[in-house]
């Protein structure tokens, strides 16, 4: 298998509750008085679907109230339909819902997807460029809506050398550093400036994962 | 629905591109150890079956040989490889020159020059030369009851071998009967049908050639006889009659120059020879064989012997 192969992130559930009851609206962070429908969606990659769902508050007027990942990854998962991430997005009728939604599953069918990083598929690596935040991912990094950020993400060792390098490789900052573990294991880091030096951050972070496979003991 | 894209797919595509340019090639793995295979594959079985054991004893043949999984055993390889090449050897034998007469035979040859002709050309194998028609003019017997033909035919092994024999025996079991018997010939690169022209020059009422046979496999050293009633250029196979398998093994000459001698007997009486002539009343001198079908039991002669 060659290196930098698309790892397509699969759906593995989409639902929707047009009126939600408010015990469960609040459980999951929803505000009774703006919220009235869910759309929930589980995915085998998390980190995609993170992209994903902030690319959603871009196209329809909906909040992701909640999106977390499940312990260990999708290889270790509860059931079939867990998969790696719960997201839910709250709006104030179904049809924001549905706009969302659709949105949501674009992006994660045709743009945010994981890549192998070693020629066995072993290793997997995320060197996602989102060039406009929505507000989602906004209020998590810190940058404003709109702005280009490096959404980077690879195993334990692969990630902290990876985000080394990024951050050497040009004029960007770390908004976020998230070492291991992470729920998945995965390490990561959200990386802001210009739209090409989050780019260029991001093909040194990937080569750099790579590298590190390709030689894991010091040369 | 469509929405707009980031550029993370395009630059990972060049950054793959990029990096492939400078590594083509994936490293090489480690080579899995090969395990080396079982000392043997395949069981002998231990019993033969009935029918095999059976049909083998009555034939020579290849048959109820047995298998190791898709194929013979060693043993049968090497005896098949040991009488090939005495088949091939046989073959490949030539009559010497000086031998017909130096077993006092009248010396005759074919219209065939050499031995790969011969193989090559079985018409000229059926005629004689211009020196060997002149000869038999002027030297043999006219108007014989038998006239005795030995050849080399496709094994002047067998001609040599047991040739001369069958030849004695024949002419005395004639004689014996009060035949008159044709002079001894012996003719070199022969094929069957040099009969025919040999009988009409002699005027014999009945030819018979005694020649070496194709050899079979491990059979180099067998004889057949071909007897005609009326000899002439022109006669087919239908107006003959024959004898196979005459050697140790098969038919001994001493019994197959006796039934000869019948056969002959039974021409002269009925005036014909091949298809018309009648086995019937003959079954009492020939046995079973002038009914047909029965052969008698057969043994392999090993040529190998495995340790």
């Amino acid at each position: 298998m060659p290196i930098l192969q698309p790892i397509l992130p699969k759906i593995l559930s989409v639902r929707r509750i047009p009126g939600a009851s408010e015990a469960l609206l609040r459980a999951y962070g929803a505000d009774p008085s703006r919220h009235r429908s869910l759309g929930l969606i589980t995915v085998d990659q998390d980190d995609p679907t993170y992209v994903a769902l902030d690319e959603a508050t871009k196209h329809a007027q909906v909040d992701v109230v909640y999106a977390r990942s499940f312990y260990a990854g999708s290889r270790h998962t509860s059931g079939p339909l867990s998969g790696e991430i719960l997201g839910v997005i709250a709006a104030a009728d179904p049809d924001e819902i549905d706009e969302g939604l659709k949105a949501l599953i674009a992006c994660l069918e045709q743009d945010a997807c994981f890549y192998t990083a070693s020629d066995d598929g072993q290793i997997a690596v995320f060197p996602h460029v989102i060039s406009s935040l929505g507000h989602y991912l906004s209020a998590l990094s810190g940058l404003p809506v709109g702005s280009a950020m490096a959404y980077l993400v690879a195993p334990p060792m692969e990630a902290s050398i990876g985000i080394d390098a990024a951050l050497k490789a040009a004029d960007v900052r770390a908004m976020k550093i998230f070492p291991p573990p992470t729920e998945t294991n995965f390490a990561a880091a959200w990386l802001g400036g210009e739209l090409d030096a989050c780019e260029a951050a991001a093909m040194a972070f990937a080569s750099t994962v790579i590298d590190v496979g390709r030689s894991p003991r010091e040369r | 629905m469509s929405i707009p894209l980031s550029r993370t797919r395009d630059l990972v595509a060049a950054l793959q591109a990029e990096l492939g340019a400078r590594d083509p090639m994936p490293p090489v793995g480690p080579i899995p150890e090969i395990q080396l295979p079982p000392d043997r594959i395949f069981p002998t079985p231990q019993r033969r079956s009935n029918f095999a054991e059976r049909s083998a004893a009555h034939t020579t043949a290849l048959v109820g040989i047995g298998q190791v999984g898709t194929r013979y055993y060693s043993d049968v390889v090497l005896q098949f490889q040991a009488e090939l090449a005495v088949a091939h050897g046989a073959v490949a034998t030539e009559l010497p020159s000086d031998w017909a007469e130096k077993k006092g035979y009248l010396s005759l040859q074919s219209r065939v020059t050499g031995h790969r002709e011969f193989l090559l050309r079985p018409d000229l194998g059926r005629r004689l030369n211009a020196e060997s028609v002149a000869l038999l003019r002027e030297k043999a017997k006219k108007n014989v009851d038998v006239q005795p033909i030995l050849a080399d035919g496709l094994s002047a092994v067998a001609c040599m071998g047991a040739g001369p024999d069958l030849m004695r025996l024949f002419v005395e079991a004639c004689e014996r009967r009060g035949w008159s018997v044709g002079t001894p010939v012996c003719a070199k690169f022969s094929r069957v049908w040099l009969e025919d022209e040999i009988g009409e020059i002699t005027g014999a009422k009945v030819a018979v050639i005694l020649l070496g046979e194709r050899p079979g496999l491990g059979t180099g050293d067998g004889l057949s006889a071909y007897l005609v009633y009326g000899p002439k250029v022109g006669n087919t196979d239908s107006n003959r009659n024959m004898m196979s398998n005459i050697h140790a093994r098969g038919t001994p000459p001493a019994e197959a120059a006796q039934r000869l001698a019948v056969l002959t007997g039974a021409m002269l009486e009925q005036k014909t020879s091949g298809v018309p002539l009648d086995l019937s009343p003959l079954v009492a001198e020939l046995g079973e064989i002038a009914r047909g079908g029965y052969r008698a039991p057969q043994q392999r002669v090993r040529l190998v012997e495995l340790p």
